[in-house]
């Protein structure tokens, strides 16, 4: 359908104004919320993400994409039939105790929302009772957990243990990241996976959402 | 002297100075340290909750009060080290969680390879000061890593080190650790021994941590670097006259604060911001926007007046290969020719800061005698000419036989360590080694060869004896 390519190209050059457009007129024009939210903009986030990791697109580019998207998505969301819903399961994320750096983590944040995944970002500095928080009242899939400085690692493990200790471990997967992570201190802490970028983050809580 | 790297008119470098001032009056600096922030107030700066908004004259006033020379003092004399105006000292790689070994991995570093960097720097000729942290080590508890780093810096070298920023602690134990080094702290007071790096949290923001350091580290009378680190396009603006100008901001807060603690205090401008890699949202440390920035850091740090930080042998290249080279070697080079005074990270880091390499280091190492080497003015005499000698010698003669030939052969050139100069027959023959094969050689060597420097015994066993006790309580 013609309107729907439209709409993926439009998303894939981040002019939000336009993108709202086209998907108003698409609402307008009978088109069910569902499909241009599959067909037309989820498809179109896909080929952004294909194009960031080949390198096509950069990393402005495809927040701009992103940021279009979300736009849209407000549009559809009160459209969207009950099941229908835009989220591909639900990430409680931050960055842990003692570590005020976000950037990664809010690539991580922006990357997921455009996979269609509901993030709830808890900030930075967050101790591993607010996890727990987060946790017992949003019920998330998938927690991701970063940090930039060696110094704080160790709270990543901490924040696993609260996590363990307050009996919601076994019902999500946790997602570790930061400069100086690697795969080894995510076994070492229980993490269930490590992600060395925003693209392989996204990637892999899709995959742990089955 | 032409130059073609850009050299900022005061016209230029007054804007971006009124930049800051704009920057500083309107949004402030948040500082996230209760007693940072009561400094402020008790000195008539304007606090609104967590955020300070100093204006141009108390920036002005704390300016005053900065030393633009200062020595930083080595329990072996002969090794003081002088930052500021000319003097600049060439200081190691810093901050690591990892190490790269010649066979391609990446590793955990661990208080060995802290000790072996240590040896290194104490045997090295042309690295002026010993760091902090030039890896992280993973084998002992983090905690008490500082004291283990400190032990080993007061033990193993005598250049002056850089002391320990990490906690207020962290930086109360360095101080107690150098008193006992020195014969008390009153004698370290108004002549530093150490030098530490103060990091500011951009965009214009310090952490608890940070200031809590600068406070004891300043108050005790030891040097302090104020560095802003802005990836281009990500914690800072994407252009960088946009990143001079918050930079600037970030830096001078932390120099007024070092002023208001301790009048006097010598305190470093520092800056390595680079670009954001627009393609993965990772610091890239090896691009030439680093390099300009490196340009631009020390002419703002001159137009303050005040001694500069930059630089070193920077690269994103994860091995000591052919683009840690040349990355590594334009930065650094930058540095020293371009005026900054505290070339940290001048040996060994690589990975965008991730790895240190023993490898690395010595090839750096190298770098760093040549460009010293570049550096160094020749004498225009009639002794250095000798038109006498070359009229002597005449049309078609030679000069290898020369007596002054003979007599300058050994210390009119640079003498390299490393580098190779070889033709292919004996390369090949030799085994057709790189210049890392050749590195991974030498660190062996240098290490076999190392000798602990000469301290007294009732210093080193207060010193040990100091971190047993703080160790197990």
């Amino acid at each position: 359908m013609s309107d729907l390519q439209a709409i993926t190209e439009t998303l894939i050059t981040g002019d939000g104004d336009k993108l709202k457009e086209l998907v108003q007129a698409a609402v307008d024009a009978g088109v069910p919320a569902n499909e241009i939210l599959q067909k037309g903009l989820i498809v179109g986030m896909d080929i952004v993400g294909e194009k960031m990791e080949s390198g096509d697109m950069f990393i402005p580019e495809v927040l701009m994409s992103a940021k279009a998207m979300s736009i849209s998505v407000e549009i559809l969301k009160p459209l969207l039939a009950e099941g229908e819903s835009s989220s591909a399961g639900k990430v409680v994320i931050g960055t842990v105790k003692g570590d005020l750096h976000d950037i990664g983590k809010n690539l991580v944040v922006m990357m997921m929302e455009s996979a269609g995944f509901e993030v709830i970002d808890l900030g930075v500095d967050v101790d591993p009772a607010k996890f727990v928080e987060a946790i017992k009242e949003n019920k998330p899939n998938v927690v991701g957990l970063s940090a930039l400085l060696t110094t704080t690692m160790p709270m990543m493990k901490k924040s696993i243990q609260g996590i363990e200790e307050s009996g919601l471990r076994d019902s999500l997967k946790i997602i570790v990241g930061g400069a100086p992570v690697n795969k080894a201190f995510a076994d070492e802490i229980g993490a269930d996976g490590y992600a060395p970028d925003a693209g392989s983050a996204s990637k892999m809580a899709k995959a742990m959402n089955g | 002297m032409y130059d073609r790297m850009q050299e900022l008119t005061t016209a230029q470098m007054t804007q971006i100075h009124q930049a800051s001032m704009a920057i500083l009056k309107t949004s402030g600096i948040v500082i996230n340290e209760e007693q940072a922030l009561s400094i402020f107030k008790q000195h008539g700066y304007k606090v609104e909750g967590k955020t300070v908004f100093p204006t141009e004259e108390q920036i002005r006033k704390a300016l005053s009060t900065v030393p633009s020379q200062f020595t930083i003092k080595a329990r072996n004399p002969a090794k003081d080290v002088t930052i500021g105006e000319d003097s600049f000292a060439f200081l190691p790689g810093y901050g690591a969680p990892f190490v790269m070994t010649s066979e391609g991995e990446q590793r955990e570093a661990t208080m060995t390879d802290y000790d072996a960097f240590c040896k290194l720097i104490h045997t090295s000729k042309y690295l002026d000061m010993n760091g902090w942290m030039m890896v992280e080590p993973s084998d002992i508890p983090a905690e008490t890593a500082h004291m283990d780093m400190m032990l080993s810096n007061m033990l193993l070298c005598d250049k002056p080190f850089m002391g320990s920023p990490a906690s207020r602690q962290g930086a109360l134990d360095g101080i107690e650790m150098a008193g006992i080094l020195f014969g008390g702290k009153d004698k370290i007071i108004d002549q530093p021994v150490s030098i530490s790096l103060i990091n500011s949290l951009s965009p214009l923001q310090f952490s608890d941590e940070m200031l809590a350091s600068l406070i004891e580290l300043a108050s005790h009378g030891q040097a302090c670097i104020v560095a802003s680190l802005i990836m281009a396009g990500a914690s800072g603006p994407v252009t960088l006259a946009g990143v001079l100008a918050m930079q600037n901001a970030e830096i001078l807060t932390g120099i007024a604060l070092s002023q208001l603690v301790r009048e006097g205090v010598p305190v470093v401008y520092g800056s390595t911001s680079s670009a954001m890699d627009m393609k993965t949202g990772a610091l890239t440390i090896g691009a030439p926007e680093l390099s300009k920035n490196i340009n631009y850091t020390a002419q703002m740090a001159r137009f303050y007046n005040v001694p500069s930080r930059s630089g070193g042998g920077l690269t994103d290249s994860l091995y000591p290969d052919a683009q840690a080279g040349a990355e590594s070697a334009l930065a650094l080079y930058t540095a020293a020719r371009n005026g900054v005074n505290v070339i940290l990270h001048a040996c060994g880091i690589l990975g965008s800061y991730i790895a240190m390499s023993f490898q690395k280091f010595i090839i750096d190492e190298e770098v760093c005698g040549m460009v010293r080497q570049m550096l160094k003015p020749i004498d225009i005499t009639e002794e250095s000419i000798d038109t006498e000698m070359i009229c002597e010698v005449g049309p078609g003669g030679q000069y290898l036989t020369h007596p002054k030939t003979f007599k300058l052969c050994r210390t009119e050139f640079y003498l390299p360590n490393l580098m190779a100069r070889s033709n292919y027959d004996s390369w090949s023959a030799g085994g057709k080694k790189k210049i890392h094969d050749l590195a991974d050689d030498k660190v062996s060597q240098r290490l076999a060869k190392y000798e602990k420097p000469d301290i007294d015994p009732a210093i080193e066993v207060e010193l040990t004896e100091y971190v047993n006790k703080r160790k197990n309580g």
